[in-house]
């Protein structure tokens, strides 16, 4: 009787156990947890709420927006009188195209998030609990699933967990920011043009994306072309119909912006690379095939040609061949041409916002240039000669090796002096089709080329170069003074990118540098056997100094007299003195912010009103998405960039001032204190 | 018979062609013609209902949100009333082989037998050919063609987009109220929504 009971028993439990297993989180496929971020919330206070998920491998949750097919989550919110929560928060999602469907989903862990309001009156405990209802798909099933999910929080001093704000802090940076400005679109037949007020200046890295938060307007199968035009982003892509006034999110890579749009005339984007004709790209070819040629007489060229010219005339008078050099430094010259030409587009396509002499941006690349040519330099001073072999060597020296190695340390060098009239010329090739856009540079380099093209080919113009003789040594040491002057230069871009410490690094290299390279040149008159020995690691400690520099971090680089870097501890302590202080908030992706900070804040009027009244302008740069600064943002009742905040000292709260700034506005503030 | 299939095939991919995914007839435009095999191996040919008001319904026995209208009897009471106003109820089923809720014609057949469904004919379509012309993207998807051969509805059946049954109690029946609004010579005043419910399974 009892192992017949014991056994009905061992049945239940397992019959108990078999229905438990089938619940356990396994089964729902996608595991959610609601987290807060305070445990002990103050009372009139918002705290914010997690919606943590993780999908098993293989399965997806949808977005706000599911696409053509799916569902997404709905939560329905258990609360104590007065408490309220705000909408879900969704961050960036992904896409997933299933047999020509597209799924806008998260196939990895995500949190969605929700503001959750205290009443002014809440005490002790307070339990939270919501009932989730969702779908979670592979790409063969679908399961709908539920959740109940609750949390008693204890209303107390809202304090924050150090380890669970670091949390909630990787969240809010998945999550979208508000763009601010609104965008425009037009639906023509079946085609959907989208314009997105985007700042020419601001960074987009990864491919861009728009996810249409509206149903209706877009096909969310078709493919979108994403272009960067000036100051707005155009997205292109096969629609349905005008819907009237839409959201979305902008994604480029994992970082996504909030969006409204109204229906409108939205124009191609000038970028319409089908569209521009040949005739187009063969002016702008032959444009820099003259822009190359005007470079020759460029400071920063110009010395390492006329040597080049010096050699040519040597070789001219010792019967060398000068078609055969005049050929291989156009190589030279035209594949350096190419190689950062086509590295620019390479990273355009990878969605990077790149200039031309791109790599001059960064303040190591100018280091090592400032060395190159301070070397080159001196040795045109004549401190030291270049009879070893070696790359620099060569520049000077005879020969088609030497030649090619000339071509392309010139145009290396060039492109810091391309900068202020090839600029814009380069910048339009950059949207051609790769095809032309490489034309493009490759005239470029031609144009530097093609003085010597003439030289090697036509005798003529070689029976006009003079004699050598020794008025070319003088003619050396005069050239050495241009090319001091284009060290001076490069000097002076190093402290702008890198700061004065960055500058001084620079210059005590050159320095280092050129103690070796002075002590190689007095072994050198002393005939003795490895001049070069004690020189070598000098040049090599210069050179490391590459690794000190960085580029200055940005947003500190202020354009109002002395405005500084954002901070709450800087807001407390210049209130706590009674000081009178404008805080505002900027990002480069926000067109708003630069257009007030252009036309406004940063104008001479309100600058001398801001300085004559002594107030602290303290500047909160929001481009990388700070989540500490969000928050501070969030504070004031603001998603996003642009915030004006004025303190007015003897009042507590700041005043918000509106999105669209007057000087009247700053001026009268500022006059009053 | 299996010709005749290639051909309807062909027709359809033919308008298949200008959009390499998806054509999605607008409504009142005219719909694209289609022929397939139903569950019995018989050949459907829309365009010989030309004259009548046709119904499409995808299926996909599998999907959660085909099992709230069927498990509840909703799709059927729909179909039914439906065919008991001279509606032509086509219910279409574009799985693709190995993929879920892909029925052969005698596996359809027993899922109508055993849900007592009421369409006038179930047609497969492995290759998702008619799915694609007609744009259909989940189960359920429904589409009205009117008497001439004209989009009169699309969407969901209801406007309760949930897996939940007990959601189908005060939901409004799209189909329903657009085929009364159609009968009594009157426009369809929702004549599209948003469909919801599982992806169709395409062939990759």
């Amino acid at each position: 009787m009892a192992a017949v009971r014991f056994g009905l028993m061992a049945l239940l439990l397992w019959l108990f156990a078999g229905v438990a297993l089938a619940q356990a989180p396994g089964e729902e496929h996608v595991k959610i947890t609601l987290v807060a971020e305070s445990d002990r919330p103050a009372p009139g206070s918002e705290v914010t709420l997690a919606l943590a998920s993780v999908p098993e491998k293989g399965w997806h949750a949808y977005w706000l927006n599911p696409g053509d097919a799916g569902l997404p989550a709905r939560a329905e919110w258990i609360l104590p009188k007065g408490a309220s929560t705000g909408e879900i928060r969704y961050p960036v999602p992904e896409r997933l195209t299933i047999a020509g469907l597209m799924n806008y989903v998260y196939e990895g862990p995500f949190a969605p998030l929700v503001t959750l309001r205290i009443p002014a009156d809440a005490t002790g405990a307070f339990p939270v609990r919501v009932k989730l209802n969702y779908l979670v798909c592979t790409d063969a099933i679908c399961v709908p699933g539920k959740a109940d999910l609750s949390t008693t929080l204890q209303i107390g001093d809202g304090s924050v967990v150090s380890s669970i704000r670091a949390q909630f802090d990787v969240w809010r940076a998945a999550l979208p920011r508000p763009l601010g400005a609104e965008g425009i679109y037009q639906v023509d037949g079946k085609a959907l043009r989208l314009a997105i007020p985007f700042p020419a200046a601001a960074t987009a890295q990864g491919e861009g994306y728009f996810f249409p938060a509206t149903h209706g307007a877009f096909d969310y199968a078709a493919p979108q072309k994403v272009a960067r035009d000036g100051d707005r982003v155009v997205v292109e892509t096969a629609g349905v119909k005008s819907v009237g006034p839409i959201e979305g999110l902008l994604a480029f890579g994992k970082q996504g912006f909030w969006v409204r749009a109204v229906p409108g005339a939205v124009p191609a984007a000038k970028a319409a690379p089908a569209q521009m004709p040949w005739s187009g790209a063969l002016f702008a070819f032959l444009g820099a095939v003259l822009g190359g040629l005007i470079l020759n007489i460029m400071p920063c060229v110009f010395p390492i040609l006329s040597l080049k010219a010096l050699s040519l005339a040597k070789a001219n008078a010792e019967g060398g061949d000068p078609r055969a050099e005049a050929l291989a430094y156009t190589a030279g010259v035209v594949l350096v041409c190419l190689a950062l030409g086509g590295s620019l587009l390479a990273l355009r396509a990878g969605g990077a916002t790149l200039g031309w002499a791109f790599q001059l941006q960064d303040p190591r690349v100018i280091l090592v240039l400032l060395l190159l040519v301070a070397g080159i330099a001196f040795n045109l001073a004549g401190l030291f000669e270049l009879s070893a072999p070696g790359f620099v060597n060569r520049a000077t020296a005879r020969g088609t090796g030497g030649a090619f190695m000339t071509g392309a340390l010139a145009a290396f060098v060039a492109t810091p002096c391309t900068g202020p009239f090839m600029g814009a010329a380069l910048g339009a090739a950059l949207v051609l089709p790769w095809p032309a856009a490489l034309a493009v540079f490759g005239g470029l380099g031609l144009g530097i080329a093609l003085p010597f093209l003439l030289l090697g080919f036509v005798p003529a113009f070689r029976r006009l170069l003079p004699r050598p003789g020794a008025w070319m040594e003088t003619l050396r040491r005069i050239l050495s003074v241009p090319m001091f002057l284009t060290a001076l230069a490069l000097a002076w871009v190093l402290g702008r990118q890198a700061g004065v410490a960055g500058m001084t690094i620079g210059l005590a290299a050159a320095l280092l540098a050129t103690l070796g390279l002075w002590w190689a040149g007095l072994r050198q008159r002393r005939g003795k056997a490895r001049a070069w020995l004690p020189a070598v690691p000098l040049l090599a400690l210069a050179l490391a100094a590459t690794a000190l520099v960085s580029a200055a971090p940005a947003g500190t680089g202020a354009v109002v007299p002395g405005a500084e870097k954002f901070s709450e501890a800087r807001l407390a302590e210049l209130t706590a003195q009674g000081k009178p202080v404008f805080a505002y908030f900027t990002a480069d992706w926000c067109l708003t912010c630069k257009v007030n900070e252009k036309a406004v804040i940063e104008t001479d009027a309100v600058a001398r009103a801001l300085a004559d009244h002594k107030v602290t302008v303290l500047v909160g740069d929001w481009t990388d998405g700070d989540p500490a600064l969000g928050r501070f943002i969030e504070r004031h009742n603001r998603a996003g960039v642009p915030l004006y905040l004025w303190y007015k000292p003897g009042e507590a709260e700041p005043r918000v001032l509106p999105q669209i700034l007057t000087q009247a506005m700053l001026v009268d503030l500022a006059s009053k204190g | 018979m299996i010709h005749r299939m290639l051909v309807g095939a062909a027709i359809v991919a033919a308008g298949v062609a200008a959009a390499p995914l998806m054509a999605e007839p607008d409504v009142a435009a005219a719909v694209p013609n289609f022929r397939a095999l139903d569950m019995h191996g018989k050949v459907v040919d829309l365009s010989a209902y030309r004259g009548r008001t046709v119904v499409l319904e995808w299926n996909n026995p599998g999907c959660p949100f085909v099992k709230k209208h069927y498990g509840s009897g909703n799709m059927q009471r729909t179909q039914a009333a439906a065919t008991a106003q001279g509606v032509v109820w086509l219910t279409i089923n574009s799985g693709a082989p190995g993929l879920q809720g892909h029925m052969t014609g005698a596996e359809a057949q027993k899922f109508v037998a055993a849900e007592k469904a009421k369409p006038t004919a179930y047609l497969l379509d492995p290759k998702g050919l008619v799915g694609k012309g007609y744009g259909a993207k989940t189960t359920p998807h429904l589409y009205i063609i009117d008497g001439q051969g004209r989009l009169a509805y699309k969407g969901g059946i209801d406007d309760r987009p949930t897996a939940d049954a007990a959601d189908i109690a005060g939901a409004r029946n799209h189909v329903l109220a657009a085929l009364a609004e159609m009968r009594a010579g009157k426009p369809v005043s929702v004549p599209e929504t948003r469909p919801y419910g599982c992806s169709v399974k395409y062939a990759g």
